[in-house]
């Protein structure tokens, strides 16, 4: 086991872990909420999740948020993956249910009212349908692929404990969102599919992450296709680590790999744990999502 | 008083952040340059020439002192495309790297944070800059590093930025010489966009457009403003830069302390109007550096001998120097 892909890579996180229990994006820095929610998600189970999970639970705003490390006083896009793990956990309580609240009344600023007027009589071609709601990274900007996957993921395993309407409406316009912003070659870019009048291409590691946030649509069989061939063809380790995530997630066979952790060539951390997540025998599982909404 | 950035005071306890001591006094002394700023255009018409010679030339036409100070290459590194001229070449930052060691730098290292893609080392991969001796060692993913808060933004109360780059003696500001649709061309003042952190503000740094392009850049600048810019125009971009643009052959470098009058001259090389370019003339009337022809002292090459107009998409036709 410990020589295994999966054995490498959780060898790595286990000697990364920072004493406060998180991980840094790089080995000696300071614990930062992404690298540590998907360490945590690897280890799940483990006393190092615990711990993990201690660390970044606390971090947790009166807004409801979470900031991307300790202290940064952000509302970010971190909100999604904690309520993931909090369900994961089986931790429905008023950390869940603050942060459920952020995550409802949060929307890209393009959804906003006067954006909708100006589209509507005409005066912008904003290229999407601005009555749809996605997440941003940041409260008060707009909303992009990556937030608005990582939130319907979060959404849609809390309509399975609390199928309230509102919850379900999210997770409706949020995935007819990122329907509406797919490329014209089927995958997905960072945002929107069109930028003054020229076709956007799409990335690997958007597409997959738009995969997860569409799992269970029929629509996304088509871009499913088109992440499997990239799975072969993208440079990009973490890219190739999200396809292996959501095309596992989509039921579709992986090819195992056997290559050694030098192989991946990142140094970064995250790119390990999702490394080791998507591994046959990796917790990729616990992002499975059912049809919601 | 020489105000070094390493005078910002890290983490106070509680994991809580600092802001930059000292950062309003910073700012107030921080006014355009006195006199006429020298920028040098140097010739190179091909990335296999003797760059580290130019650069060096270059460098020492501004007059600038490295010794001693730790310096941060930023190169531009955007998005790679083999069929397009998107990011700062891998042998105009080896030759920063060899130029700045011998002129005696205490410690110089390259950093970048990518603004769309999120695989910053397969980015680097991609770009060979993997193929400069040690890169690991010396390379910071400044969309991962360690931040610290700025106190104001434009309209904002504070901003994040990574410690590296916050703690560098001088940031020296490794663009491309290209055409930008939104702000009209990017050149060494729009390049500190990399400076901001996707892991804070996420993958593209929208926090900024909401902020306002032009507003950004000026702020970015005048944050970090012991710095150097170097433009890598040996080939640009024009047309629907920044990514989409097509290669564009300019056959040059250019450099200078004082950005705003680096990017005007660079703007003069690509036929564009500087006075035209928002954030230039911002950085004009706000002080921050020299835009008009007569306060630059052009070293190298005269503008006229190496002018070589980039095409510019239909919204930007007005830009156009006559």
């Amino acid at each position: 086991m410990a020589d295994s892909y999966l054995g490498v890579r959780l060898d790595v996180l286990r000697r990364s872990q920072n004493p406060d229990g998180g991980w840094s994006y790089y080995t000696g820095k300071r614990s930062w909420l992404e690298p540590t929610f998907y360490g945590a998600l690897v280890l799940h189970g483990d006393p190092a999740a615990d711990r993990a999970w201690s660390l970044i639970k606390s971090w947790q705003q009166p807004d409801g948020s979470w900031p991307p490390t300790a202290g940064a006083a952000i509302s970010g896009w971190g909100a999604a993956l904690c309520l993931t793990m909090a369900q994961i956990r089986g931790e429905i309580d008023g950390t869940f249910l603050k942060g459920l609240a952020y995550l409802l009344k949060t929307a890209g600023t393009e959804s906003e009212i006067w954006r909708r007027a100006l589209a509507k009589f005409g005066l912008v071609d904003p290229g999407r349908n601005l009555s749809l709601k996605g997440w941003p990274w940041k409260q008060g900007t707009s909303s992009w692929v990556e937030p608005t996957a990582h939130t319907l993921i979060a959404l849609k395993k809390a309509y399975t404990a609390l199928p309230a309407p509102e919850v379900a409406e999210r997770i409706r316009s949020g995935q007819a969102l990122l329907l509406d912003v797919r490329c014209k070659d089927g995958g997905w870019n960072y945002g929107s599919a069109w930028t003054l009048g020229e076709d956007q291409r799409s990335y690997p590691e958007t597409t997959a992450l738009a995969l997860l946030g569409l799992q269970g649509r029929a629509e996304a069989a088509g871009s499913v296709d088109l992440a499997k061939g990239w799975l072969q063809e993208t440079p990009s380790s973490l890219a190739r680590a999200w396809i292996t995530i959501a095309l596992r997630l989509h039921g579709i066979g992986v090819p195992n790999t056997n290559s050694p952790l030098k192989g991946s060539g990142s140094p970064d951390l995250m790119v390990v744990a999702l490394e080791a997540l998507g591994a046959p025998e990796g917790n990729y599982r616990l992002l499975k999502t059912e049809a919601a909404g | 008083m020489k105000i070094s950035r390493r005078d910002f005071i890290p983490l106070a306890g509680a994991g809580l952040m600092a802001g930059y001591a000292g950062w309003e006094g910073l700012r107030s002394r921080r006014n355009a340059p006195s006199g006429p700023s020298p920028v040098a255009v140097i010739k190179a018409t091909s990335y296999s020439e003797d760059l580290a010679q130019r650069m060096l030339r270059g460098v020492r036409e501004c007059g600038l002192d490295v010794r001693g100070l730790n310096v941060l290459l930023k190169p531009n590194l955007v998005e790679f495309d083999p069929n397009t001229s998107i990011n700062t070449d891998v042998s105009v930052v080896a030759a920063a790297y060899e130029v700045f060691k011998s002129l005696g730098a205490a410690d110089v290292m390259i950093g970048e944070g990518p603004g769309h893609r999120r695989d910053t080392y397969s980015l680097v991969e991609m770009a060979r800059y993997r193929e400069i001796s040690k890169f690991d060692d010396l390379f910071v993913d400044l969309n991962r590093d360690d931040v610290s808060a700025v106190e104001k933004f434009a309209d904002r109360a504070e901003m994040y930025f990574p410690n590296t780059a916050l703690r560098a003696d001088l940031v020296v500001s490794l663009a491309k010489m290209k055409t930008h649709h939104w702000a009209g061309a990017t050149l060494s003042m729009k390049n500190f966009f990399g400076l901001v952190p996707g892991s804070v503000y996420g993958w593209p740094k929208n926090e900024l457009h909401h902020i306002g392009i032009p507003e950004s850049i000026v702020e970015l600048n005048r944050i970090f403003r012991r710095s150097f810019g170097i433009v890598d125009g040996i080939v640009g971009m024009e047309g629907n830069g920044p990514i989409q643009g097509t290669p564009k052959p300019a056959g040059v470098l250019v450099m200078g302390s004082d950005l705003p009058a680096v990017d005007a001259t660079c703007c003069r090389i690509m036929g564009i109007n500087p006075a035209k370019i928002e954030y230039l003339r911002m950085a004009s009337d706000g002080n921050l550096g020299n835009v008009e022809e007569s306060r630059i002292e052009q070293r190298g090459e005269k503008i006229s001998e190496v002018r070589t107009n980039f095409a510019l998409i239909d919204s930007f036709r007005g830009l156009r120097l006559t």
